[in-house]
């Protein structure tokens, strides 16, 4: 049987493929015994010896490396559920003032998201922890009677205590995907055909409930695709947490490597950690897209 | 009919004039006053520049040797005036002006140039890349970087859309990869685990390794932009191509790829300006890029607390210069744009 050319072009790749691969793994396992490290996990159960700044589960640094990126892996956690949500706030709250009625509202809206998406979020990150927050002062004031107490030792929000370093990272990755979320409202908002707008303003409804009652439910089939890959995006971006010193997955993934030297193993431990994450969010986005979007919309 | 239609009209009318929209035009204002107002007071009394203003050829160089420091301040200084000569093309009248592929070629000419300028050789000392710093970094890993990340993206891209199933599956199977992780863990790898995969003899200098992770990374995203370009061609290109008996690679090569990619230009100029600002998080992994230098400078006890001079100085290079990439994109596409039309006698 003769075969066809793209056959045997596959074929060739197959091998030039395998061999490069081949090639990889048989460094990496030179290099491995050279620097006699071999591969193992069993650091993973000995003592981290470490002190993690904050932790929702009890931690102490005698507690196993195993349990220390977990409390980490909550860490990241938690920072990404909040700020998920405030950005969304933030994000539809801009998106929607820039088709607002108001031409001030709609440039203040514009100067918000073209500033925000010009500057590194690093920067941005390291702004609100050094300026913002660690230039709060060190005696809590509260600006809004006793809902809301800040200082530089930490924020409370209606009895809960937040750190500076969570507040800074919530903040900043909210601010920052805020205003990619914000563009993401536009556009859908942009999808739904001029004459629904005036349809409902000539019926004398009121911006709100219009938006909310016939021009969302219209442009939320084109939105949510782009905002779960905002949120994906929320979390990648949070790894960027160690600048400021929170202790997230990538901050503890780092300082365990430094300490066991285990990089291979280390690094494969905080890939597939994240790949939960990643997972977590986009089950989380499937189950939204379920609720929020009617059965006859959905693609 | 006709009669209903003032009432609709009026209400319509009486949206814009809600007086809540009147209030809140006013709190807006009373906002916009506040921020103008405290700005403007900490400029007077509370900012200090010294910070930004003792620093500049650090900001500019790092810690480049001084004597040899009028090198990478020469390639600044050329990158500018293509910038220049980019950005004033519509002003120069039509005999003067270059031509846009012409102005392409400099461009991508500025990369070796400045690279040779950089370390050395050809008469020059040479200077390890370990003294490299500033803005000079921030833009070299950006240029090459994007040089190498634009045709891994294309050939993943065009992996992604092949008949051949294997090589569609890797080039899925690296792209969507690399889109889930963060930037950050490609970065890690690319210092501390890209070594331990090569040979021992081969040692390649951490600027390297990064502009590696860095192309690594941003292909994947290049892949899914090219690929964009590639689904708003008409089939109906190629079967026209085929028919007038351009083979496979030729059929690529002189008419999908020339259209994908101009259609790409948009979304690529985004991937070439978020490159740039992602090269800050070499500052977390120890190069002395613009954030990096700034960083290692807040350390210095004699500028203690001068965070917020030294990040609005950041965030305007950083807007200047995104800003400007931005703008010279989309010159390019414009004279492409009336170049492409030319071409086609009507």
């Amino acid at each position: 049987m003769k075969w066809k050319r793209s056959r045997w072009l596959e074929l060739a790749l197959v091998v030039v493929v395998l061999t490069l691969v081949g090639i990889l793994v048989n460094n990496l396992a030179v290099n491995l015994i050279r620097t006699g490290l071999g591969l193992s996990f069993e650091w993973l159960w000995q003592p981290a010896g470490f002190a993690l700044s904050e932790h929702t589960l009890p931690y102490q640094p005698g507690d196993s490396t195993a349990w220390a990126l977990l409390v980490s892996w909550l860490n990241s956690l938690r920072v990404i559920a909040c700020s998920i949500v405030l950005a969304t706030v933030l994000g539809v709250g801009a998106g929607a003032a820039r088709r607002s009625l108001n031409p001030l509202l709609r440039q203040l809206a514009g100067l918000y998201v073209g500033l925000i998406r010009q500057i590194p979020l690093l920067l941005q990150l390291l702004f609100w922890y050094f300026v913002a927050f660690l230039g709060l002062p060190s005696q809590p004031f509260a600006p809004i009677g006793t809902l809301i107490s800040l200082s530089n030792q930490g924020v409370g929000i209606l009895g809960l205590n937040l750190s500076v370093e969570f507040s800074a990272v919530l903040v900043g990755l909210s601010v920052f995907t805020g205003a990619a979320i914000a563009e993401v409202v536009r556009g859908g908002l942009d999808s739904v055909p001029r004459g629904q707008w005036e349809a409902f303003r000539s019926l004398g409804i009121n911006e709100g409930l219009g938006l909310r009652r016939v021009v969302l439910p219209q442009a939320l089939p084109a939105i949510l695709p782009a905002l779960s890959s905002q949120y994906l995006n929320l979390a990648k971006n949070s790894t960027l947490a160690i600048a400021v010193g929170y202790a997230d997955l990538y901050a503890v993934s780092d300082t365990a490597i430094t300490q066991t030297g285990r990089a291979i193993e280390g690094f494969l431990i905080l890939l597939l950690s994240f790949l939960a994450l990643n997972l977590l969010i986009n089950g989380g986005m499937q189950v939204l897209n379920r609720i929020v979007v009617h059965p006859a919309q959905r693609t | 009919m006709s009669g209903s239609r003032p009432a609709y009209r009026k209400r319509l009318l009486q949206a814009r004039r809600h007086p809540l929209q009147t209030v809140l035009s006013l709190v807006i204002l009373a906002l916009i006053a506040w921020i103008v107002w405290s700005t403007a007071a900490w400029l007077v009394v509370g900012a200090d520049w010294s910070v930004v203003t003792e620093n500049l050829p650090l900001f500019a160089v790092g810690s480049y040797p001084e004597h040899e420091r009028w090198r990478p301040l020469l390639w600044l200084f050329l990158l500018c005036l293509m910038t220049a000569t980019t950005l004033l093309q519509p002003l120069i009248s039509r005999p003067w002006r270059i031509h846009g592929l012409a102005l392409s070629w400099a461009w991508l000419a500025m990369l070796p140039i400045g690279l040779l300028l950089l370390a050395g050789g050809a008469g020059l000392p040479m200077v390890s890349s370990r003294d490299w710093g500033g803005l000079t970094l921030t833009v070299l890993l950006t240029g090459f970087s994007g040089l190498l990340a634009l045709p891994l993206g294309i050939l993943l891209a065009l992996g992604r859309r092949s008949n051949l199933t294997l090589p569609r599956h890797l080039c899925r199977l690296y792209i969507d990869g690399l889109r889930a992780v963060p930037l950050i863990a490609v970065l890690f790898f690319g210092q501390l685990l890209l070594p331990l995969f090569l040979p021992v003899e081969i040692e390649i200098n951490r600027v390297l390794r990064a502009v590696v992770a860095f192309a690594l990374f941003a292909a994947a995203y290049v892949a899914e932009d090219v690929r964009g370009g590639l689904q708003a061609i008409p089939g109906t290109q190629r079967e026209a191509a085929a028919a007038l008996g351009l083979g496979p690679w030729q059929i690529q090569r002189l008419v999908i790829l020339p259209q994908a990619l101009r259609v790409a230009v948009p979304a690529l100029t985004n991937q070439a300006i978020g490159l740039l600002q992602n090269t800050s998080l070499m500052a977390i992994l120890g190069l002395v890029e613009l954030l990096g230098i700034s960083r290692s400078l807040l350390a210095n006890p004699a500028y203690i607390g001068r965070h917020l001079e030294t990040y609005i100085w950041l965030a305007g290079l950083y807007w200047l210069v995104c800003t400007a990439m931005a703008l010279m994109a989309r010159q390019l596409e414009r004279q492409g744009k009336s170049s492409a039309t030319e071409a086609i006698p009507s």
